[in-house]
């Protein structure tokens, strides 16, 4: 379920970051891959009557329940397509589940050199790239949940 | 997690719908379930002398509760003295599971909702979540500790078991 785009530079391969670059609402986020855990397909969301920001249901794979953080609504966007896609990433308080675009997300090995600070107050980062004209922020899976954002 | 009986003995729970949601009560404070019909127009049921006081469980979860069917039920149960009723869209049945099998809400919860819940169970496609039943009572049983036992409800007089109609076992 997943593209590659290398962009590899000679004899910088070993520090390069490996990221998977997914779509929430039409936006390009990336995460780490090392931070994602697997790819599925969306199932119907658990609704869990709480308080919590964005951390509003879960979703029951086989015998596990991963709670959902509502990452289109943290950033004001709906998710596109019929048939979306669950990105199962790992949490230090455990893996967490986050409905993402239909759109098959992309490996990609970002150069060390090309990270960069984001700015943005729109969603935690752990840095961002730039590819054209488009600053994509790195999500910082650690930090989900911990703001209001 | 479940702190509701021994690690050996099993849990029971029934496990009732409200607002789309299933939800388990632990079967040990079950005090009955009635059907509408049996509530009358009361708004606070009294069974041999004992006043279930209505509490909204949906509107103290935030959650709709607006579909009114033959199915509802009114659900009695009781903790530490205090006596409360809940409205809910449907008993689904009892269901009697290892306690190891309640599994915790999980640590991304955060907000108040962690008193709300003792956990978690696997229920049909879906999951059921555990009520803390202390929470669902806590007016009563603060309006009891206030008044030091009195003010007309029995707390050491322990309510008859009430059949549970139209329940299944899952």
């Amino acid at each position: 379920m997943l593209r590659t785009l290398q962009n590899y530079h000679r004899g910088t391969a070993r520090q390069s970051y490996q990221l998977l670059v997914f779509f929430v609402g039409g936006r390009r986020l990336a995460v780490k891959a090392v931070d994602v855990s697997g790819i599925f397909q969306w199932a119907e969301p658990i609704p869990v009557a709480g308080q919590t920001p964005f951390v509003t249901s879960v979703v029951r794979q086989g015998q596990t329940v991963l709670p959902v953080f509502d990452l289109a609504a943290s950033l004001r966007l709906t998710v596109q397509g019929s048939r979306p896609l669950c990105l199962r990433v790992k949490h230090p308080l455990g893996e967490m589940a986050m409905c993402i675009d239909e759109e098959i997300p992309i490996l990609h090995t970002l150069d060390p050199a090309a990270l960069q600070t984001y700015h943005g107050k729109d969603l935690p980062a752990d840095g961002s790239y730039t590819n054209g004209l488009d600053e994509i922020p790195i999500l910082s899976v650690s930090q989900l949940g911990s703001t209001e954002s | 997690m479940t702190g509701l009986s021994s690690p050996a003995s099993p849990s029971r729970f029934l496990i009732v719908l409200l607002g789309g949601r299933y939800l388990a009560l632990d079967a040990e404070s079950i005090q009955g379930v009635l059907t509408l019909e049996e509530v009358g127009s009361l708004d606070d049921p009294m069974i041999n002398g004992l006043v279930y006081r209505a509490i909204n469980l949906a509107e103290r979860l935030r959650v709709s509760n607006n579909q009114g069917t033959a199915n509802n039920r009114i659900v009695l149960f009781s903790e530490r003295g205090a006596h409360g009723s809940i409205r809910v869209t449907r008993v689904q049945g009892l269901l009697e599971i290892h306690p190891s099998q309640v599994l915790p809400l999980p640590s991304q919860f955060r907000g108040p909702e962690r008193r709300w819940y003792q956990g978690m169970i696997l229920f049909a496609k879906s999951i059921a979540l555990v009520l803390n039943s202390s929470w669902v009572l806590d007016v009563q049983v603060a309006s009891v500790e206030a008044s030091g036992g009195q003010g007309g409800i029995s707390r050491l007089v322990a309510a008859p078991k009430i059949s549970m109609n139209n329940s299944r076992v899952c």
